[in-house]
């Protein structure tokens, strides 16, 4: 396997791995909530206890509201309808089939089959390549509406408005479900808490910032949601199926929009992407709502909302991080703004660069490719094949077409006619991921990388396709092919492993989105002025590292630039676009002497289309 | 004869109460969720116009003045700084809906208010029949209404920068556009015909606060199926308001309801474009 | 975010919220004084908030008059409102205030039926009576509840009864909202009349919250039926329907078994015409209900809110509670709740006495919406039966 390298990085953060230190204070935390929670019935009157089960199962659906939008950047006001799919699934069940353990196991499970079911349908029709973001949104707003009215036309069946009420249920006291209910809130806390900040939930993160480059890194983006929303939906089915267990009444209102928003106001305010903060929001607004609104039942709503506005507006991390920044501010205790765990990087097994054994010589295959956006032809008919091992440069005036024949290359949707085949794939009509699996790495024009991720955690999102991660814990080590590791040292990106990517330098950024490139390992490179904005010496090295790709690891390099003297220096071949056209495909030696070429930079000089 | 106006009558609601709506989306990316709080707006602005003893047709020119103060002070201060966060935006413009919905019961208190409609009564059809005289009106104006904004976008110069920054915001700004000021007109534009549409279907529907609430689904998604074209906004509205009008008529009015958003879904994932060309 | 800058705003936003979460965690329990404490969980916000209250101020008056003479078995009547939402998130909030926070001894209310449905629950698990007084669309059935307002069984038949008599109508066209009480309505309404002879040619039903009733109008215009009775939700669905109507030229005989006189006033000229039934309207000629609308005016003043159908069971259910507990000697759940089947009271209403399934015969009222908005009572039915509700529980 994974051989360590001679000289292993020097890791900047010399602590001892953080793993154990937050499973400690999440240890800790949990304990003190299981805590509270044991000895809450014995000391808080009965209808606090009432109040705080009903808002644990609440802040439980809000948790799932939190991971979905929070941490995916997936905004959904239909985790309501889920909630009431459990709650109905029980209610159901116990009016007219009647209560027993059997029927109740029977009920959990279509309850919560039914709510994954409803999800998975959401999640098709919400999510798929290309989707709006806006578009999903009004998917799940859509959901908590169709749901309510199917219950408001159930007649009897499902008792319309009335909803349910008055079935037998759980012999069980009301300090059993407090415990119960807090438990369930605290597990699923700790769970999620875990998940997040695992590998597989650093991806999460990746989506809500950059879901582009997630797809490019070979991640299968609307698949990774859908199966989110499915298991987001399950959690909240479970958390219905408790609420009618122990309310003993269902209604349409719990699966309604205006719940599903209001847990929406309650991750927002208390915080999204922190987890605790939602659960806080939920808890205290729930329950403080239920004594303020009787006085003033219209002014508190229009506190909440107003109160919500300037959150959104003002403060989009909610209130939680404000609390806990006072806290730490006023107890005197400096914010551990360290980076997240540390990072070993290691060699990857003997670098098996995609495709490339079974494959041919040849790599890259472009024949009759044509794009056009309406009636403006961009591509008209563009062939050529690139072999291993050549590094083929792509030039032209501005408006040749030269970005869009990258795209054409790295994604089956973006071409109107013509045929791509990579290492003999015909990409077909297949999205970037699936044209990653065939060996495509590509690497954009201005530098695309995730926002508010390490570097050390882009690396591994890049890793995700050849390394499965783990749900609940972090890799303390990272197996990178030679290429990549390559890039990181000589630009220094390894003093930097824990640095989010919006702190680095503009070269740096995209330094880091070339290692992430090279991490895929592909066999078929497409650069899109990968030196753009670098120092001279940045370039010489870029230019160095791709020669040495192409002649030692064989890969078929792409690339696309404007520097005429650098694109000569590195260069196997020249391809020339112009208007769309492809004008000249030769050795450096006859572009760099063709009269054509000259005219053609000389004449976009004046008013080429662009 | 009456299933036919009643497509014709239905599109042409759909089309006023979805017009201002478009035009937000269309320059700025963002369904705003406040629309409905518009109409509502609009609805009240028309009670206002009875409440003053004037003629119920000052009532579209009052609202459509008043909608569009909210919508500038709402541009400021709220809808402005989330440029650059688009979800936070439609969750900020939905608080605002809340907030107007609040603000409304607060002033006007809950109950159902009414106002003077400016037509009303049956007009009789040729063969015995009768239809009521103010939904054909509507036609008339949603025609009216469709035709000045097309006016606007095609003949003004406002329309041509906006329509620049509908097709690349990037590359109007780097003309010299200042798409700041043109997100600013479209936002209160669109808070204006929002709450004009809200004065129009106060004789078919009630005043209260939550008025505006039943339409704002339907909207959304009339309107993201329209892509960003007047055109096909109207082409969507006879669509799918006629599939609503179908579906009643021989299913029931509940699936009619619910028609319009689960068609409009399905249609969005088999063709992400939707009614729009290209 | 710049929260740097805004330190002291967000630090008293902070504060705020932890010190509403403490006062919410510290609020007093009950108080053991020595008073009858009657909780009136009600929808002052949501869907109910246009008439609750006008519920909340006749409930006012009868612990006025109750206090003013003493009492109920010597002690002060305390009364604790609160909101429910019109809703069940609501009322279970409401109910577990009233019942285990203020340890009401009684349940007092109109509420959405889904409100009433959330609440019974609690109200079972806290042993409280709860006495309903809002017409529903029937068989509600818990050891602690009881109903003094009419249901189905009781308000369909005499506008019905009057369509055939009067209008010989045969056929009928029935147009509803879609939740428990339009449904219920419209399903015994069906019933009746098929079991009278007539036909149902039609029956269409709209969201709650929808207000185009195009189609629904299409449609019964194309049956073309003798009469037309609605059930839809109060408010913004029985206006727009009206309107509608109105203005698609429809002229058959009109019953709507939603519509209440304030609604009707408002309406204007849409709503003259309409039939309408029920078991109160302002001007019942007795002199009970003159004197209570006599104190009411006394009382508010320029802030009445008008009584109506909704509000008047309440201020008996007071009364009825007050009888029933003098005649169990105590407050105690058991022997009110026996109690509650055995007291008469006489109200503007006329006597009531829940006495049937914990149902109440009631005298019945159909009224026709005058052209100044107001109601004239075209007929009276004594005593209308409410029909099996809760066999089980006699």
């Amino acid at each position: 396997m994974a051989d360590p390298v001679a000289s292993v990085l020097p890791s900047p953060v010399a602590s001892a791995p953080r793993k154990r230190s937050d499973l400690k204070r999440l240890g800790i935390f949990a304990a003190i909530a299981l805590v509270v929670i044991a000895i809450g019935p014995y000391v808080l009157p009965m209808y606090m206890v009432n109040g705080l089960i009903r808002a644990f199962l609440y802040a439980a659906v809000a948790l799932t509201v939190d991971v979905l939008w929070g941490y995916t950047g997936i905004l959904t006001f239909g985790q309501s309808a889920f909630f009431g799919i459990g709650a109905y699934a029980a209610g159901l069940m116990f009016t007219h089939v009647g209560f027993s353990t059997g029927y109740a196991a029977i009920a959990l499970v279509a309850g919560v089959g039914v709510a994954m079911l409803v999800a998975g349908l959401v999640g098709w029709l919400a999510f798929y390549h290309g989707a709006s973001p806006l578009y999903g949104s009004v998917v799940t707003l859509v959901l908590p509406i169709v749901v309510t009215q199917i219950l408001f036309s159930g007649g009897n069946f499902t008792g319309s408005s009335s909803g349910l009420s008055g079935f037998e249920s759980f012999d069980v006291s009301i300090e059993a479900w407090f415990w119960i209910a807090g438990g369930f809130l605290v597990a699923l806390t700790s769970a999620a808490w875990l998940f997040v900040r695992s590998d597989a939930g650093r991806i999460l993160v990746a989506i809500r910032e950059n879901e582009q480059r997630c797809e490019y890194v070979g991640i299968n983006v609307s698949r990774v949601k859908i199966v989110l929303m499915v298991v987001c939906a399950a959690i909240a089915a479970i958390a219905g199926y408790a609420f009618a267990g122990v309310q003993m009444v269902v209604a349409p209102e719990y699966a309604g929009f205006v719940f599903g928003t209001e847990l929406l106001i309650w991750v927002a305010l208390g915080g999204r992407g922190t987890l605790i903060g939602p659960v806080i929001g939920t808890l205290v607004l729930d329950v403080s709502t239920s004594y303020l609104s009787g006085n003033l039942p219209f002014v508190w709503k229009l506190v909440i909302g107003v109160a919500f506005v300037v959150v959104i507006v003002a403060l989009p991390q909610g209130l939680t991080p404000l609390v806990t920044r006072t806290a730490r501010r006023l107890f005197g205790r400096r914010e551990a703004d360290a980076p997240d765990a540390p990072v070993t990087f290691e060699h990857s097994a003997a670098a098996p660069y995609a495709g490339l054994e079974g494959a041919g010589q040849q790599a890259l295959a472009v024949e009759g490719v044509r794009k056009h956006f309406g009636s403006l032809a961009v591509l008209q008919g563009i062939d050529f094949t690139a072999n291993r091992g050549e590094l083929l440069s792509l030039v032209g005036p501005n408006g040749a077409g030269k970005t869009t024949l990258m795209r054409c290359v790295a994604d089956g949707n973006e071409r109107s006619g013509g045929t791509v085949r990579i290492n003999d794939h015909d990409i077909g009509r297949k999205p970037p991921y699936t044209c990653v699996g065939f060996g495509v790495g590509r690497k954009f024009q201005t530098a695309n990388v995730f926002e508010t991720l390490t570097v050390a955690e882009a690396l591994r999102i890049a890793r995700t396709r050849m390394a499965r991660p783990s749900l609940w814990s972090r890799d303390g080590t990272l197996p990178l092919p030679e290429a990549s590791l390559q890039v990181i040292r000589a630009t220094g990106l390894d003093l930097q492993i824990g640095t989010e990517a919006r702190h680095l330098s503009h070269g740096m950024k995209q330094a880091l989105e070339l290692a992430m490139v090279l991490a895929l390992e592909p066999s078929v490179l497409l650069l899109d002025e990968p030196t753009a904005g670098l120092t001279k010496p940045e370039r010489t090295m870029i230019g160095g590292i791709l020669v040495n790709l192409a002649q030692k690891h064989r890969l078929c390099i792409l690339l696309v630039e404007h520097d005429l003297d650098f694109v000569r220096e590195i260069s196997s071949r020249v391809i020339v676009l112009h208007q769309g056209r492809l004008v000249l495909d030769g050795t450096v030696a006859e572009v760099v002497e063709s009269e054509l070429v000259r005219t053609i930079y000389s004449g976009a000089a004046h008013g080429a289309p662009s | 004869m009456s299933t036919l106006l009643d497509i014709l009558t239905t599109a042409a609601i759909l089309y006023s109460v979805c017009a201002g709506l478009l035009l937000v989306f269309g320059v700025m990316k963002i369904i705003n969720f406040a629309h409905g709080g518009f109409l509502t707006v609009g609805g009240y602005s028309a009670l206002l116009v009875t409440h003053l003893g004037l003629h119920p047709w000052w009532a579209p020119a009052f609202a459509f003045v008043i909608g569009a103060v909210c919508g500038m002070a709402i541009e400021r201060l709220v809808v402005r700084p989330l440029y650059s966060r688009p979800l936070d935006a439609i969750l900020a413009t939905w608080g605002l809906g809340i907030i107007i919905g609040q603000v409304i019961t607060l002033a006007f208190g809950r109950e159902v208010q009414f106002v003077k409609s400016p037509v009303t009564g049956a007009l009789d059809l040729p063969g015995g029949a009768s239809y009521s005289e103010y939904r054909l009106l509507l036609v008339a104006v949603a025609v009216a209404l469709g035709l000045t904004l097309a006016a606007v976008l095609e003949g003004t110069r406002l329309g041509l920068v906006t329509r620049a920054v509908i097709m690349n915001e990037n590359l109007a700004r780097a003309l010299g556009i200042n798409s700041g000021l043109v997100r600013f007109a479209t936002f209160s534009l669109g808070a204006g015909l929002a709450s004009l549409a809200g004065s129009l279907i106060t004789p078919l529907s009630s005043v209260d606060p939550n008025m505006g609430v039943p339409w704002l689904v339907n909207a959304f998604m009339l309107v993201m199926v329209s892509g960003v074209s007047l055109v096909s906004l109207a082409i969507a509205c006879v669509v799918l308001g006629g599939a609503q009008v179908l579906v009643s008529q021989w299913g029931n009015p509940i699936l009619g309801g619910l028609t319009i958003v689960v068609l409009a879904a399905f249609v969005l994932r088999l063709r992400p474009q939707g009614f729009s060309r290209g | 975010m710049q929260s740097k800058k805004t330190g002291p705003l967000v630090r008293a936003a902070q504060w705020a919220t932890l010190a509403t979460f403490a006062t919410a965690l510290t609020l007093p329990a009950a108080h053991a004084e020595d008073v009858i404490r009657i909780g009136i969980p009600v929808g002052l916000s949501g869907a109910n908030s246009v008439v609750a209250p006008s519920v909340v101020q006749s409930a006012e008056l009868a612990a006025e008059e109750i206090n003013a003479k003493g009492g109920i078995l010597g002690k002060k009547v305390v009364l604790e409102v609160a909101d429910d939402g019109s809703g069940a998130a609501g009322a279970q909030k409401a109910f577990d205030s009233l019942i285990f926070q203020k340890k009401v001894n009684v349940l007092i209310s109109m509420e959405t039926s889904a409100a009433r449905n959330a609440g019974l629950p609690i109200v079972t698990r806290g042993k409280t009576p709860f006495i309903y007084t809002s017409f529903y669309e029937g068989r509600s059935c818990n050891k602690y509840l009881y109903v003094n307002a009419w249901v189905p069984d009781q308000q369909v038949a005499p506008i019905v009864d009057y369509f055939a008599k009067n209008y010989k109508a045969k056929t009928y066209f029935l147009v509803g909202s879609d939740y428990a009480f339009g449904r219920g309505m419209l399903e015994f309404t069906r019933g009746y009349i098929t079991k009278i002879g007539g036909k149902v040619v039609g029956e269409e039903y709209l969201p709650m919250d929808g207000s185009d009733w195009t189609s629904v109008i299409s449609k019964l215009k194309a049956a073309n039926p003798d009469a037309l009775i609605t059930s839809t939700a109060g408010g913004a669905p029985n206006v727009t329907l009206t309107k509608q109507l109105r203005a698609a030229g429809v002229k058959i005989p009109y019953g709507n078994l939603a519509v209440d006189e304030g609604t009707a006033k408002s309406m204007g000229a849409d709503a003259e015409g309409i039939y309408i039934s029920g078991s109160y309207f302002t001007n019942i000629a007795s002199p009970k209900n003159q004197a209570f609308m006599a104190a009411m005016q006394k009382k508010f003043g320029a802030n009445l809110k008008t009584p109506n159908d909704l509000s008047v069971p309440q201020y008996e259910g007071v009364y009825a509670y007050k009888m029933a507990v003098e005649k169990a000697g105590s407050t105690d759940a058991d022997k009110v709740i026996a109690a509650l089947a055995e007291v008469a009271f006489e109200g503007p209403r006329g006597v009531i006495q829940m006495n049937k399934q914990r149902h109440a015969p009631l005298t019945m009222y159909l009224g026709k919406v005058t052209k100044e908005g107001g109601v004239e009572v075209l007929e009276t039915f004594k005593d209308v039966d409410p029909g099996e509700q809760c066999p089980k529980l006699k």
